[in-house]
């Protein structure tokens, strides 16, 4: 499967063709021989590319790339497999109780936006607080559960307006 | 070693009119190969871009580590089976590299009957397990099936090698401590729910995969229950209720990533150490091959000529050169791999058979695998050979090849008849893979030997009988030939899963190597021999 | 070898002054105390530095202005002097007096200059009545209809300014009468927020001008000497971001007549330790005294750079009470210097701050390379203080070769993990309005046209794309996690 990344808002697939004698990857639809691979981690390395070595320094910031080239600074993200459906894939339009217990407070609304982990309800049980995060980005479409309402394992408290297929 | 010296003349007639035939029979199975892997009806193909699937070989595609070879294994299988109904046994089975681990993929073809399991697809199936577990090769199961073909029950379900076998050899795998993971892109049901559930990693897509025994209809027929699939056996249920499924996917490419992960996180088991160099291309053009082998099976051929477009710089290190020349023993590498080469030139004869034996042992010893290239009319026949022991020392080269402790590899490179398939490591003898190049026949004997003892005994009868019709005699000898010829082919044999899979000559050493470095993963057997007969 | 000149300087300051300062501390045998919040625990200044005291502070900004706190940190740890960088509590007069009061050396003037020069409106005054030209201008008077009216009588185009302020706040430019009464309105309530005193003061505003400083330093008894001019006209949002020395295509002429006028005010005011005496400079090359910094600037190495003198070394000497180290006629210059500011923020969007963290450092070594810097790597980039990281100061024989020299300076550096304006810098200095010396203030808005971000051609994207795809350690293990023969056999399919 090609990576794909982004650089100033544009995709490019990158994935790899051959690795002997040197390893080809597919830049966009098109193959280009590296013949010296620059080890992981930040730093000053080079690469040779269809057979001119260039020099250039990197240094990795959370999913991105930050790599100096040619006196230019580029900043190149990686698309996550996983965003789409969210990993695991819970796409799960309910929020369910992980345990029996009450709310102790609700920081959502009904058709308040939220975005997956952000708290939608605290509750408690077992003398332990938790706020429950969304599982996915989306609009909250009901909340059950009102504070000080109790509740039993896996009742749903908060609803999320079905996804709408993405264009 | 030394670099084996082509006596071959590319510029010669006889070359050039077997390079032409042999390009014709390997297009033509190239054409057979394409139809079984792409040829579906319009309105399956819709179906399932409906459903928002890829096709199956769209999804090994994607599974692959990119740039990595796949080995699809009895591509053609099935091809003269249910009217051609079932191309490739509507399963896909090869070898490759996913997240950097050597497995065996296993795909259900939604795209033929909803995915439904023929007996051939079952005996494929069986094959590719039996293949994971002599190999120690995990398995990647890519899942969408509607269940057995259920109007050849009988022939999937009951016998020991049919369906259940499937199931049997998914547990004994997981004893030994081989992976699965299931990618559940479609439903399993009946029988085919087991597979993710005898899985030891499971991923299933919302909205189409979905696993249960019985699915909504046989559970409304049976309890009158109504049920959706979804809530039946589906992602969500699976995964956060029954636990029957481990992973949830929202999309058949996540799914395939998360696959992929999950295959990152197994161990890389070590290999047992075969002696290795650095590959090297053969020195002679491996396309010379179709220059080679020639046009009638009738015609022999030096395949010396063969391994030296097959094997590491053509080089050969050939054992016993002078002795038992009807078959080439000695040493080379293939991708790098020692091997011991046993290849056939001409019918095998009391010292042949020897020599044989004796370079099987030798390679046993030396931890050395052995390639079988097989083009072998069988053993010397007759009352001389039969008094100076033929048969006792075709046993003795059956005895050492059944008993080797090496993996094994064969090639079906022209002909394969009578014993000599035995000798050779034929499909009885539990070679670790045996591929078929189109142009080979097997079969106890030859369609016109075949024609000729038939026809004789016909003869016979009538004469006794008193009563002599030619015509019938000839009606007999041309049944039986075509009979024969149709029985002797290359199709025949891998439509029945005689082997695992025809394979362009060209193509034989990528195989070959593959098919070593997937056996290394077992270790090597105890060694030991039953009784020789001296 | 002779007794140090004091035996412990306390540095009020952070970053790279602080690192520099200490430099010198270090070369001439002097113990040093480093100041800081606890934020900056672990910064290069208090690694460096003999000594650290953490200041409390609510803000790390806050500690370092809180004058007590850091005279008492002087005290309880024995230092003879302080020394206050730039910025802080370089100019600020009150605490120039504290530290007098304390019974320590202020390295610097002391606090009446600093009153004197730190008010725009009494240092003008004072530079006019000692000759040194200033522009037309109109003095507040808290009337702002009479200020409108004086201000009508100059002309337009004008420049309004807080009187208390720098750093461009408050700062506007009038063309017409009809904008004036809003402009003056707005400037006074900005002056009154920023600073706490709304008077504003208007005078000529000189179009495409550039800023011309120069480097004095003063014995405090009416001696001084200036150590040439440095041109700091490449500026943005009024902060210079490229400076150097000599000036680009300035004739010598005026070049001498500059520096000359800023030597007079120097000893007028009996200055004492190092300043700067700011002007700007018309195409017609008439010019105005701007302001005097009593401080050591930001920009200052480019003046080392062409002088071989060590400026930090000069304030200590003249803060023991050694006099000038030298005679003017002992200055001279050689060759050119330009420094480059390094600054955590992103061109591409109006010079906005940005923040991060150094993820990887990565200087080239030249004998001709200045990197001023108290960069460490894993450092977070925050917005608690200045957006400047750095400072790349080159020499060269020529102003040509400094250019190169700085450009490709500016190509070898790596500052990764946080947006920096280093790709800009260089585009500035490779504009032909730059290496030609056609400089002004407005040199960035004139040219920005041409100083945006060069595309990348198809060869660099697929060189890019290559290098992050095996930064990335899904991608290396995918290259590079193969086994054989697979890895070998390649994409094959039978």
């Amino acid at each position: 499967m090609a990576i794909k990344l982004t650089l100033d808002g544009k995709i490019h697939g990158v994935t790899i063709a051959r690795r002997h004698p040197h390893l080809v990857l597919v830049i966009d639809g098109v193959e280009h021989e590296v013949s010296s691979l620059p080890a992981l981690g930040d730093g000053r390395k080079s690469i040779t590319v269809g057979g001119h070595e260039v020099s250039f320094s990197r240094a990795s910031l959370r999913d991105r790339q930050i790599v100096r080239m040619g006196g230019r600074t580029f900043d190149v993200g990686v698309v996550d497999p996983f965003s789409q459906g969210g990993a695991g894939g819970s796409g799960q339009d309910a929020l369910k109780a992980p345990m029996p217990g009450a709310v102790v407070s609700v920081q959502k609304r009904a058709g308040d936006k939220v975005a997956r982990g952000e708290a939608v309800v605290t509750i408690e049980s077992m003398k332990l607080q938790t706020a429950l995060p969304a599982p996915r980005d989306g609009v909250i479409a009901k909340i059950l559960k009102g504070e000080g309402e109790t509740f039993e394992k896996d009742e749903i408290i908060v609803t999320l307006e079905p996804e709408t297929e993405k264009a | 070693m030394r670099k084996i010296q082509s006596m071959i003349s590319t510029s010669s007639a006889d070359f050039r009119r077997y390079d032409v035939h042999n390009r014709r029979v390997v297009s033509e199975f190239r054409a057979k190969q394409e139809a079984a892997r792409h040829q579906r009806p319009a309105r399956d193909l819709d179906r399932l871009a409906k459903q928002g699937k890829m096709r199956p070989r769209e999804r090994i595609e994607k599974l692959l580590d990119p740039g990595t070879p796949f080995l699809e294994l009895s591509s053609l299988a099935a091809n003269m089976a249910y009217d051609g109904d079932s191309p490739s046994a509507s399963s896909i089975v090869g070898i490759g590299v996913v997240s950097g681990r050597e497995v065996v993929i296993r795909a259900d073809d939604p795209t033929v009957k909803g995915g439904a399991w023929y007996p051939l697809t079952a005996k494929k199936i069986v094959r590719a397990l039996d293949i994971a577990m002599e190999n120690r090769l995990p398995v990647i199961h890519l899942c969408d099936s509607a269940g057995g073909f259920l109007q050849l029950q009988s022939e999937v379900f009951p016998d020991k090698y049919m369906a259940g076998r499937i199931f049997r050899n998914q547990s004994i795998l997981s004893k030994m401590g081989v992976k699965q993971l299931s990618l559940v892109f479609g439903h399993c049901t009946a029988g085919g729910a087991y597979i993710p559930g005898l899985s030891d990693y499971s991923v299933i897509v919302r909205g189409t995969g979905a696993v249960f025994l019985g699915g909504p209809p046989l559970v409304k027929a049976a309890t009158g229950e109504e049920v959706s699939v979804e809530e039946l056996g589906g992602a969500d249920m699976h995964t956060s209720v029954s636990g029957t499924a481990d992973y949830p996917a929202a999309t058949e490419d996540e799914a395939i990533h998360i696959g992929r992960e999950i295959v990152a996180q197994w161990d890389r088991p070590k290999k047992w150490d075969c002696q290795q160099e650095t590959p090297e291309d053969p020195a002679y053009d491996p396309e010379e091959i179709y220059g080679i082998v020639p046009d009638d099976i009738k015609k022999s051929f030096d395949m010396c000529e063969i391994i030296a477009r097959m094997v590491d710089g053509s080089r050969f290190h050939e054992y016993q050169p002078n002795y038992g020349t009807t078959l080439i023993c000695g040493y080379a590498n293939i991708w790098g791999y020692k091997v011991g080469i046993l290849a056939n030139n001409g019918v095998l004869f009391n010292d042949s058979s020897l020599k044989g034996g004796h370079f099987i042992e030798l390679c046993n010893q030396n931890n050395t695998p052995l390639v079988f290239l097989q083009n072998i009319t069988g053993y010397m026949i007759g009352r001389e050979y039969e008094r100076r022991g033929i048969t006792k020392d075709g046993a003795k080269m059956i005895m050492a090849q059944s008993c080797s402790r090496v993996p094994k590899f064969t090639v079906m490179c022209n002909g394969s008849f009578g014993a000599g398939n035995y000798g050779m490591c034929g499909r009885a003898f539990d070679g670790r893979f045996l591929f078929t190049w189109p142009n080979h026949q097997i079969g106890v004997m030859g369609g016109d030997q075949a024609a000729n003892t038939l026809a004789e005994v016909k003869l016979n009868q009538m004469k006794r009988a008193g009563q002599v019709d030619q015509s019938e005699v000839d009606r007999v000898w041309e049944e039986t030939r075509k009979a024969y010829q149709e029985q002797l082919s290359a199709y025949y044999s891998t439509s029945q899963l005689w082997d695992d899979g025809i394979i362009d000559p060209v193509d034989t050493r990528n195989a070959l190597g593959i098919a070593i470095s997937a056996s290394l993963n077992a270790p090597l057997g105890d060694p030991g021999y039953g009784v020789f007969r001296f | 070898m002779t007794s140090p000149l004091f035996k412990k300087v306390l540095v009020a300051n952070r970053g790279e002054i602080a690192c520099r300062v200490m430099r010198t501390l270090v070369e001439m045998g002097i113990a040093s105390v480093a100041i800081h919040h606890r934020v900056e625990a672990r910064a290069k200044h208090v690694r460096l530095a003999d000594e650290a005291v953490e200041i409390a502070g609510d803000t790390p900004v806050a500690a370092h202005l809180d004058i007590d706190r850091i005279i008492e940190a002087a005290r309880s740890t024995g230092a003879d002097a302080i020394h206050p960088g730039y910025g802080f509590l370089s100019e600020n007069a009150r605490f120039a007096q504290a530290v007098a009061d304390a019974g320590l050396t202020f390295i610097g003037p002391d606090a009446e200059t600093i009153s004197l020069m730190g008010d725009k409106i009494s240092a003008r005054n004072f530079a006019e009545a000692h000759g040194v030209p200033v522009a037309p201008s109109v003095m507040p008077t808290g009337d702002l209809d009479a200020f409108i009216a004086q201000a009508e009588g100059i002309g337009f185009p004008l420049l309004i300014k807080a009187a208390a302020g720098g750093g461009g706040k408050g700062m506007s430019i009038v063309r017409s009468a009809s904008q004036l009464r809003e402009a003056a309105r707005l400037a006074s309530s900005e002056a009154q927020r920023y600073f706490g005193d709304g008077r504003v003061y208007a005078e000529t505003y000189v179009e495409r001008p550039r800023h011309i400083e120069v480097q004095v330093l003063g014995d405090g008894k009416g001696g001084a000497i200036h150590l040439f001019e440095r041109e700091c006209s490449v500026q943005r949002r009024f902060q210079k971001i490229i400076e150097e020395a000599p000036s680009a295509n300035l004739p010598a002429k005026l070049a001498a007549d500059i520096c000359e006028s800023a030597v007079r005010l120097a000893a007028a005011a009996n200055y004492k330790n190092a300043g700067t005496v700011e002007y700007i400079l018309g195409a017609d090359g008439r010019y105005f005294f701007l302001e005097m910094n009593t401080r050591l600037q930001v920009e200052h190495p480019v003046t080392e750079m062409i002088t071989g003198l060590d400026l930090v070394r000069c304030q200590i000497e003249i803060a023991a009470g050694s006099g000038l180290p030298l005679t003017q006629a002992q200055v001279t210059a050689t060759g050119h210097a330009i420094e480059c500011r390094v600054c955590a923020e992103n061109p591409d969007n109006d010079f906005m701050p940005e923040t991060g963290v150094v993820k990887y450092l990565g200087v080239p070594e030249e004998p001709w390379l200045r990197f001023e810097n108290a960069l460490d790597q894993g450092q977070k980039v925050t917005a608690d203080f200045d957006p400047m990281l750095a400072k790349l100061v080159v020499h060269g024989a020529d102003r040509a070769e400094a250019v190169d020299r700085s450009i490709a300076a500016l190509d070898g550096l790596a500052l990764l993990g946080v947006k920096t304006n280093i790709d800009y810098l260089a585009r500035v200095l490779d504009h032909d309005a730059f290496r030609d010396g056609d400089l002004h203030t407005g040199f960035v808005a004139e040219h920005k046209s041409d100083l945006g971000p060069l595309p990348l051609d198809e060869t660099e994207l697929v060189q890019l794309l290559a290098a992050a795809a095996l930064g990335f350690r899904d991608f290396q293990n995918l290259a590079l996690g193969t086994p054989e023969p697979y890895s070998a056999i390649g994409g094959w399919r039978n």
